[in-house]
């Protein structure tokens, strides 16, 4: 019976020993490699004091590496948190910190990364993965592979013990931490197995970074099934054409990715000249694929089946709507219904029950949720729907805050959000968090952020109030937040007004900077 | 050349401050330097500053991986 994440691994190397388990460009490893250097790890952690329940930070951009060092974290008895190396030092540190990492796995190339994140934190206490230059306890790659696994013994792992956390965008300007547990990251790999039908002939495509939980398909459903994960490089995804051929080269069975690569791909990806006779699924994630270039890229690779799949981070995902012919008119897809150990409800702001057919705000109880966010016992609570059954004993549910309702069909329609989250990108962005950051500036006084509509191009703007007589300019303001946020949060444009209209209230009138800064 | 398309990212597309500077052979793709948008807009920029036009055929990561890389192919289109 497998109830940790760390079985996929060891059944798959005992049932598959020399079949490429990931393979990245030209590189591989099997699966019985990735047991044993994961082993190493491990070990290697477990002698640096590593205990259960410890967060380890992974830096590192895609790479092969990555998933010697899940495996391996997750072996020793520990959390792997990913730190996207992308981000701004203070952003990292703020992680490192929240999260208590004395340990984080990276890659040489990352060393002026790791130098600037070591001066900031002096919580760190060891790095594993580069050579001595950086004032603390280091351990090279090579010196992890000659570890002796002849003492090795491996630790038990409960199904309760938590896996990862992994961070996204949150309204106090501070980014939250999600935590998972073997149990809800092994219900989703599971659930992902049994949907697609995954096998052991199967080559899986893995497009999101490590830090986002697409990667959870790539990383475990994948290697549960004795399918090969084909990691895709960082470069590639900026190059359709050397994307397309990326996949054309490796037979991709499964690819599963926000809608936006896909729709790159179809239009610079020069797609109609290559075989992609092997895609069978085509799994997509994170925003709305608009209706029209969903059914184009279709017409072009008739024999793939497409699954638009739904789910904040909180749940790993939860509803699905498959796809085996091109959408005919050009109304939103849906997306679908609760799958398998996973229900949910349509509640009103007092959380009753909505007629059916009624707009309201979906609440979901599954067995892929979440444990809570990391030592934010307040925002675990508030996210919460409890229903009582009976003193003691309830059901609970996560509230995603986002708006659906049930169409004709019975399936679940995304309306929007009740908040001001935002998908931008297929990026989770909270609107809260960007203007918290503006507002960190000395010079600003007010701040609204909204994203723009203009001739079918999505933009994000900031609109500001400076202190009287300020220099700033908006460029310096770009600098600033760039220090805080992640590239894509950062506002393309930056406005600075004179005055902030307000409602008769005295709230700022949002509507009002919208139409403004159209202008 | 290389020094009008180093300003160019450092000032305007770098996540953040490039310590020790951008050198001609780094790896702009693989190390966070860009994301997809930056090296969208950094090619307008290439196409517009040196007066060619790049087809999307040669959008490939051979040709863009580094300011090198960058460099030599405007070369070929001048």
């Amino acid at each position: 019976m497998i109830y940790n994440l760390i079985q996929i691994i060891e059944n798959s190397a005992k049932e598959f020993p020399s079949k490429d388990a990931f393979r990245y460009l030209d590189e591989a490893i099997s699966f019985k490699d990735l047991d044993m250097k994961s082993s190493q790890i491990a070990k290697h952690l477990l002698n640096l004091g590593v205990k259960k329940g410890d967060r380890i930070g992974i830096l590192m951009p895609r790479c092969l590496e990555t998933a010697i060092a899940v495996y391996g974290i997750l072996k020793s008895g520990a959390a792997y948190v990913p730190i996207d190396p992308s981000v701004p030092n203070v952003r990292a540190s703020f992680l490192i910190k929240d999260c208590g990492i004395k340990h984080v796995i990276t890659i040489p190339k990352q060393i002026k990364k790791i130098k600037k994140i070591i001066l900031e934190n002096n919580i760190l206490t060891s790095v594993i993965g580069i050579s001595n230059e950086v004032g603390v306890l280091t351990t090279t790659w090579e010196t992890i592979f000659k570890i002796s696994l002849e003492n090795y013994i491996p630790l038990k792992i409960l199904g309760e013990d938590l896996s990862y956390i992994l961070y996204t965008s949150g309204t106090t300007g501070n980014p939250k931490g999600i935590m998972h547990t073997h149990n809800s990251a092994l219900a989703f790999t599971k659930l992902v197995v049994d949907l697609y039908d995954f096998n052991s002939t199967d080559k899986v495509a893995n497009v999101a970074p490590l830090h986002f939980d697409p990667s959870i398909l790539g990383y475990f459903s994948a290697p549960l099934a004795g399918a090969t994960t084909v990691i895709i490089p960082d470069a590639h995804l900026k190059f359709p054409v050397s994307l397309a051929e990326l996949m054309e080269k490796e037979q991709l069975t499964i690819w599963f990715s926000v809608p936006l690569i896909l729709v790159q791909l179809m239009l610079n990806g020069d797609i109609e000249n290559k075989d992609f006779s092997s895609l069978r699924w085509v799994l997509f994630s994170g925003e709305v694929f608009a209706t029209k270039q969903l059914r184009a890229l279709m017409n072009i690779w008739p024999r793939a089946t497409f699954s638009n799949i739904y789910g904040p981070t909180e749940l790993n995902q939860c509803t699905n709507y498959n796809l085996s012919m091109p959408p005919k008119g050009d109304a939103t897809i849906p997306i679908g219904n609760t799958w398998g150990n996973t229900e949910y409800k349509v509640l009103d702001e007092n959380d009753n029950d909505v007629k059916e057919g009624d707009e309201g705000l979906l609440v979901v109880r599954s067995a892929t949720m979440m444990k809570g966010y990391w030592n934010n016992k307040p925002l675990t609570e508030k996210s919460l729907y409890k229903e009582k059954l009976a003193s003691g004993f309830e059901h609970i549910y996560y509230r995603t805050g986002d708006l659906v309702k049930l169409n004709d069909n019975n399936e679940l329609l995304f309306l929007g959000r009740k908040d001001r989250q935002i998908k931008f990108r297929g990026f989770r962005i909270e609107i809260d968090e960007i203007e918290n950051t503006l507002l960190k500036h000395n010079q600003v006084i007010e701040a609204a952020v909204f994203l723009s509509n203009k001739e079918n191009e999505q933009q994000l703007v900031g609109t500001v109030l400076f202190v009287k007589g300020s220099e700033t300019s908006s460029k310096d303001l770009k600098t600033h937040c760039k220090q805080y946020l992640p590239t894509y949060a950062v506002p393309e444009r930056i406005e600075i007004l004179e005055s902030f209209p307000r409602t008769s209230s005295g709230k700022v009138n949002r509507k009002e900077i919208e139409k403004i800064i159209r202008l | 050349m290389e020094q009008t398309i180093i300003k160019y990212i450092e000032e305007e597309l770098a996540s953040e401050d490039i310590e020790d500077g951008l050198e001609i052979t780094d790896d702009l793709l693989g190390s966070g330097i860009l994301d997809s948008l930056g090296m969208v807009k950094l090619i307008s920029f290439v196409e517009e500053k040196f007066n060619i036009s790049i087809p999307p055929e040669d959008m490939v990561i051979e040709n863009f991986m580094t300011v090198e890389n960058i460099r030599d192919y405007i070369n070929t289109k001048l």
